[in-house]
């Protein structure tokens, strides 16, 4: 029998795990809706958005796999202005490589609240990111997400957004999907 | 096969099915990428003995090296005694590689070092000096490192030509003018594009033309400070003449500019003060140390057949690495002046990732339109059916006013499709067996 503040402890654990796994289904919709504006709503301000590059390194430097933030090649190492600016792109009918539109479906599974301080929130997941777009083109991208997670007047906010794509050559010409 | 009938230079005009036919991209991969120098890295990447990183001559997998003396090495990445890479690191640091199939060990320089049972079993008849993996001719040239696995090409300084060394040289020289001026950022980016690796290579070679491809990034001000247009030279008061300039024995082209004076340096609206400051100084620097060369700025080109760069305040350098006639891969090196301060390098890294590659929002236009023009040289009416490589046909330049520009280039001022045709034309010469 689980002690009654021990209860309280992991109602409120499991409370914040139902809020943060809505919050990225919430996520998901408004990208494969194509509500980018209300997508960056769900942005900081100060947002670091952030996918390394993937390398095959040896087993005992384990700490050069990716390529470091704020140092080296990227796909993505950027803040709130650039990815305003990536919206604005596909918005405007006139990047070819998404227009016409890709058809995208996110999936965030193995969400996992790792710790929960003040009003910040650490959490792990896994992604499965299908695009298609035009007759016969279909990019899967799968990896692993960590997400910090601030709560601004009662709302969250993604803070820091590292994505970690499985594959080290991209296979696909593009990455115009937001992850 | 006749080349004459899939391209014909004087009328500028070119079959599609060079670019879908595998075997012409069979041809290609005898005739065209074996007789060639190709760029493998850069040495910044090899700071101490033991450095290695792969890399690729044409569709072959190399490891490039620096010994413990100092000497740089290409080894063909693929062991003497069943074909595994003996090496399956991106890049590091060892004393050798071993493979590990049947553990076969190679030296930095790629000699046969160890064989497991030498003495018992292959009863000391096993001539290692014979076994090392196979070496590549190499050439360091200001700082990049070039290969060709062909003994019978001339060397790399005059496989470039003097033109192409003026040219390569003044690339590879920092914002101020000083040779071997650049580094590698950490992490080389990868990506495959389905469409043929010429379509990458003649959109470098000269397209001044397809402006249109990138109309969505002019709105929307993703240059060097993130607040004006994309290319940095449009903070440039001065007027300059746009020009493409071809090597019409050799089939390298560079798109470049020059200005019509030397002028006081125009700062980069919107970009830290650090930044300004460090391009105003190099600037000067540079005018002081290149005098009326330095009214030259590169924009980018293509060393032939599949070596490419981007210049013009973005220094990036790649290879379109051909693997099959509807599928390329392409590797891309990207550059920071080494004399910079750390605003600077962090400042054009973030504008390279939001430019260039897969996830930059100009080049993501140029993958897609050149998939979409791959599958338009697929159906059998529309192979009957030539491309057209007619602007500004008779329109090129001998020799000009300005002789450092080259004594064997031709030029063609303004927007032209002049370089294209002079890669194809050579490509078409070494197709024929020339």
């Amino acid at each position: 029998m689980t002690a009654p503040a021990d209860r309280a402890t992991a109602l409120d654990a499991l409370l914040l795990q139902v809020e943060v796994e809505r919050f990225f289904s919430a996520e998901s919709e408004l990208l494969d809706e194509r509500r980018f504006d209300e997508w960056l709503d769900l942005l900081h301000e100060d947002i670091r958005y952030w996918m390394p590059i993937a390398r095959n390194m040896r087993f005992d430097r384990p700490e050069t796999e990716y390529t470091r933030q704020g140092d080296e090649a990227c796909w993505f190492d950027e803040g709130k202005d650039v990815l305003r600016k990536r919206v604005l792109q596909i918005q405007g009918g006139d990047h070819w490589a998404e227009e016409p539109r890709s058809r995208t479906t996110h999936l965030v599974a193995n969400v996992r609240v790792e710790a929960a301080e003040g009003g910040d929130i650490a959490a792990k997941s896994r992604f499965v990111v299908s695009a298609c777009r035009l007759d016969h083109d279909v990019d899967l991208f799968v990896g692993k997400r960590v997400d910090l997670l601030r709560r601004e007047h009662g709302a969250l906010k993604v803070l820091r957004r590292t994505i970690y794509l499985d594959q080290s050559v991209l296979l696909s010409r593009n990455l115009t999907t937001f992850f | 096969m006749q080349m004459t009938d899939l391209i014909d230079i004087d009328e500028g005009t070119l079959s599609r099915e060079i670019f879908s036919s595998e075997d012409i991209f069979r041809r290609e991969l005898e005739r065209v990428f074996v007789p060639a120098w190709s760029f493998v890295g850069h040495t910044s990447q090899l700071a101490r003995g033991g450095d290695f990183f792969l890399s690729r001559v044409g569709p072959e997998p190399v490891i490039v090296t620096r010994d413990e003396p100092g000497a740089v090495h290409v080894l063909l990445n693929s062991c003497r005694h069943r074909g595994m890479p003996p090496c399956r690191y991106d890049s590091g640091n060892a004393a050798g590689f071993t493979c590990s199939y049947h553990g076969w060990s190679y030296g930095l320089d790629g000699a046969l070092t160890g064989v497991p049972k030498l003495k018992e079993r292959y009863q000391g008849r096993l001539e290692r000096e014979k076994w090392g993996l196979i070496r590549a001719r190499v050439c360091v040239y200001y700082g990049s490192i070039w290969a060709t696995f062909d003994d019978a090409l001339p060397s790399f300084e005059d496989y470039l030509g003097a033109d192409m060394r003026f040219y390569l040289r003044t690339l590879l020289q920092g914002p101020d003018g000083d040779d071997d001026g650049y580094e590698v950022i950490g992490g080389i980016v990868k990506w495959q594009v389905p469409c043929n690796w010429k379509f990458g290579a003649e959109n470098f070679a000269g397209d001044h033309y397809h402006g249109y491809s990138h109309i969505s990034v002019e709105r929307l001000s993703i240059g060097l400070s993130g607040k004006t247009s994309r290319h940095n030279f449009a903070a440039a008061k001065t007027p300059r003449q746009a020009m493409s300039v071809a090597d019409p024995l050799r089939g390298h082209t560079i798109r470049a500019s020059v200005y019509k004076a030397l002028a006081a340096y125009d700062p980069q609206e919107g970009a830290p003060d650090a930044v300004n400051d460090y391009y105003r100084a190099c600037h000067e620097a540079r005018q002081r140390r290149l005098g009326d060369r330095s009214r030259l700025m590169i924009h980018g080109g293509v060393i032939f057949p599949n070596t490419h760069f981007n210049s013009a305040g973005r220094t990036t350098i790649g290879l379109w690495l051909p693997l099959g006639a509807g599928r390329t891969e392409v590797w891309r090196w990207l550059f920071v002046p080494r004399s910079a301060p750390d605003i600077v390098k962090d400042t054009l890294r973030e504008y390279y990732l939001r430019y260039a590659g897969p996830a930059g929002m100009v080049e993501q236009d140029d993958m897609e339109n050149w998939t979409a023009a791959q599958r338009g040289t697929e159906g059998m009416i529309a192979r009957k059916y030539p491309f057209n490589f007619q602007l500004a046909m008779g329109l090129s330049r001998g020799a000009r006013e300005d002789e450092w520009l080259g004594s064997e280039v031709t030029i063609t001022e303004d927007v032209a499709e002049h370089n294209q045709r002079a890669f194809y034309a050579h490509w078409a010469r070494l197709m024929a067996g020339a």
